[in-house]
């Protein structure tokens, strides 16, 4: 660059000066608006959308699916389309020669000019490259083509890297090629809007489809407080731990599980175990099991979160020093009120839960009888029905009164068995709800009161 | 009595002389385009203020981060809305940073004599987008444990170099409690030390050559 267009740089800027504005509080008065109003959005997006709850860190979850921020969404598009094999020119190379080259910038842009017109080259690859973040990122955005959509595949790899690739060879080849400044503006603008036009019918022609195809997610619960944890910790305990440790963990030998059967444990509700293990202690256990003792693992099953949620039960449920939140009473099952018939979903269910569940689910040993809803507990079971309206000899009825009943099976056990009942409270919850016909909801069992 | 003062004050530190330097400046005329460089700097200086906030209540070990931010969120007056904040403004100020750029580009404001305040400018979108980066491990969720593991895997692509860099950015082999501590101390110390000092030498250069005017016909 030589002097004289230094100097006439310098001479058309004081003359922009001349009639422009004052930094105070001309410009000033635009910036305080703008960042005034990017405050007012966050607050908005704070308060409005928040931050997506996320689970706690659990690296042995496999089948954890990593998300970059959004963005960086483009760049992990982009990688799909390199081969494994040479995967370091798509993830490092080209990111380091793109910074190189925006780091240096103003030194190999040596066209003087600084007009739109004279600077279409320029423009242009700005151009393509922007809408190429900006496809990569839409396609980052829907779920990736399967194996067998090759057709999809090929064309995303259309729009996001041959395309735009080819484009910005062949405009610089233009550059140098037609040296006549209207033709070669009029090429490049011509190039580079049919480049673009194909870039963005390729990709869209693949997002549509793909999106349309997104299977509904699965979303991990994460429990906003300690009532809930200790709501979830009460379900996640019956199912999981009340086999061997009883409903209210008392169980001290444990019986009729499988492998199991025989052992001395502790008695995971005594003061021997909640004064000496802290939180810690018992998430580890939970989590990474103790072999010596013939606790299983777990930190497959439950996540982070229904660990802690499992620990919190525990914890307010039995340590008599931590008095458990207003709200929580955990386990939820009411108690019934005089003549009031009681149904499946406000009585039973939570009964069936804390003390059935355990083995009464799918993959567990017991006569094909499932326990999970109200259709389950009427229709299952090898010596089915366990339960008939009305009657007072149904075997469900039975067995938990402490009577041993002659099945399809053979003898089938008091239940539940490790030896004793549950409440006669409960008892006789089952009692009345199987005489006024076994009603479901709430409104079924006040029509049936008498 | 507030003239006395002025003029003491004046006297001593010189507040008109800086008043006509910073503040009194013939400007080209600009547009709405010209704010987004102040914007990013709004946006960094409220990532600061939030993050000192948080800063607080946080703990960088594996076995306290996510549950202290449970208690910013849930227990902390406010908690929520100062990470809420803090958490979009991250995002907000790479895409005003990154808006900034194609601005100053397509107006070519980065040529004579502008070629250092956009060499600047670059650095100052890496140094955001490291803030990002290393901020993205902070919460230790399930998100950000991945997403960390993926980036520092990328790194260990770099030819001969790679396993060394993965191992200084993991503190090991695998992301631990020395991850977490060091990405900590660069996102809260390292990078925002770095923005704020590229930031003061981006701002002189502004000073120094005035604000670009937007390319006429002749240009």
């Amino acid at each position: 660059m030589d002097e004289k267009h230094k100097q006439r740089v310098r001479e058309r800027y004081q003359r922009a000066l001349q009639h422009g504005e004052k930094f105070w509080p001309d410009s000033i008065y635009k910036d305080v608006l703008v960042s005034f109003a990017l405050f007012l959005l966050l607050v908005g997006l704070a308060t409005f959308v928040g931050v997506k709850p996320e689970p706690k860190v659990n690296p042995n979850d496999t089948t954890y699916l990593p998300r970059p921020e959004w963005y960086f969404l483009f760049m992990f598009e982009f990688l799909k389309f390199i081969p494994g094999s040479i995967e370091w020119v798509g993830a490092i190379l080209i990111p380091t020669i793109g910074i190189v080259v925006l780091l240096v910038l103003p030194f190999i842009d040596r066209n003087p000019y600084r007009h739109y017109s004279k600077r279409v080259l320029a423009l242009s690859v700005m151009g393509l490259i922007v809408l190429d973040i900006v496809l990569l990122t839409v396609m980052a955005l829907v779920p990736a083509p399967t194996p067998e959509q090759v057709f999809f595949k090929n064309l995303q790899r259309l729009a996001g890297l041959t395309i735009p690739g080819l484009t910005l060879v062949v405009l610089f080849v233009l550059a140098r090629v037609v040296r006549e400044p209207a033709s070669q503006r009029k090429a490049m603008l011509v190039v580079t809007g049919l480049a673009a036009l194909g870039m963005i019918g390729a990709s869209l022609a693949t997002v549509f489809p793909l999106a349309a195809s997104a299977p509904p997610k699965e979303e991990e619960q994460i429990f906003a407080s300690v009532s809930e944890q200790i709501a979830a910790g009460q379900d996640l305990y019956s199912t999981y731990c009340a086999e061997c440790h009883g409903p209210e963990g008392r169980v001290t030998e444990i019986q009729g599980v499988e492998g199991l059967d025989g052992r001395i444990v502790t008695a995971i509700n005594s003061n021997d175990v909640m004064y000496t293990f802290t939180d810690e202690t018992l998430r580890n256990i939970i989590r990474d099991g103790w072999p010596e003792s013939g606790m299983p693992p777990f930190g497959m099953e439950l996540s982070p979160n229904e660990i802690d949620a499992l620990v919190a039960f525990m914890r307010y449920t039995w340590d008599d020093r931590i008095e458990a939140p207003a709200e929580a009473q955990a386990g939820g099952i009411p108690a019934l009120a005089e003549g009031e018939v009681p149904s499946y979903d406000v009585h039973i269910e939570p009964i069936v839960k804390r003390y059935c569940l355990s083995c009464h689910r799918p993959g567990k040993e017991n006569n094909n009888y499932l326990m999970t809803s109200y259709e389950e507990i009427l229709t299952t079971g090898d010596n089915a029905p366990n339960l008939v309206a009305g009657d007072m000899d149904s075997i469900l009825l039975q067995v938990i009164q402490g009577h041993e009943v002659e099945g399809k099976t053979g003898t089938i056990n008091v239940m539940p068995p490790n030896g004793k009942l549950i409440k006669d409270e409960y008892v006789q919850m089952f009692i009345r709800w199987v005489e006024a016909g076994m009603p479901q909801t709430a409104d079924d069992a006040a029509a049936a009161a008498p | 009595m507030a003239s006395k003062v002025f003029e003491w004050l004046d006297e001593r530190l010189g507040l008109n002389d800086m008043y006509k330097a910073l503040l009194d400046r013939p400007e080209p005329e600009g547009t709405w385009w010209n704010t987004l460089g102040s914007a990013s700097l709004f946006l960094f200086i409220m990532q600061g203020v939030t993050g000192i906030f948080l800063l607080m209540y946080y703990t960088p070990s594996p076995d306290h981060a996510y549950d202290s931010i449970q208690y910013i969120m849930n227990e902390v007056a406010f908690g929520w809305l100062i990470r809420g904040i803090h958490h979009w403004g991250a995002n907000l100020m790479v895409f005003i940073v990154f808006v900034h750029m194609l601005r100053v580009f397509t107006t070519a404001s980065y040529k004579y004599p502008r070629e250092l305040t956009w060499v600047i400018g670059v650095l100052l979108l890496l140094t955001t987008l490291g803030l990002g980066l290393t901020g993205y491990l902070l919460p230790w969720n399930q998100r950000s444990y991945f997403a960390t593991t993926v980036a520092t895997e990328i790194a260990g692509l770099v030819p001969f170099a790679g396993d060394f860099i993965t191992r200084v950015m993991r503190g090991g082999t695998d992301l631990s409690a020395l991850t977490l501590s060091r990405f900590f101390a660069t996102h809260v110390w390292v990078l925002p030390a770095t923005l704020a000092l590229l930031i003061t030498a981006h701002l002189y250069l502004i000073i120094r050559h005035g604000e670009s005017e937007y390319p006429s016909e002749e240009d």
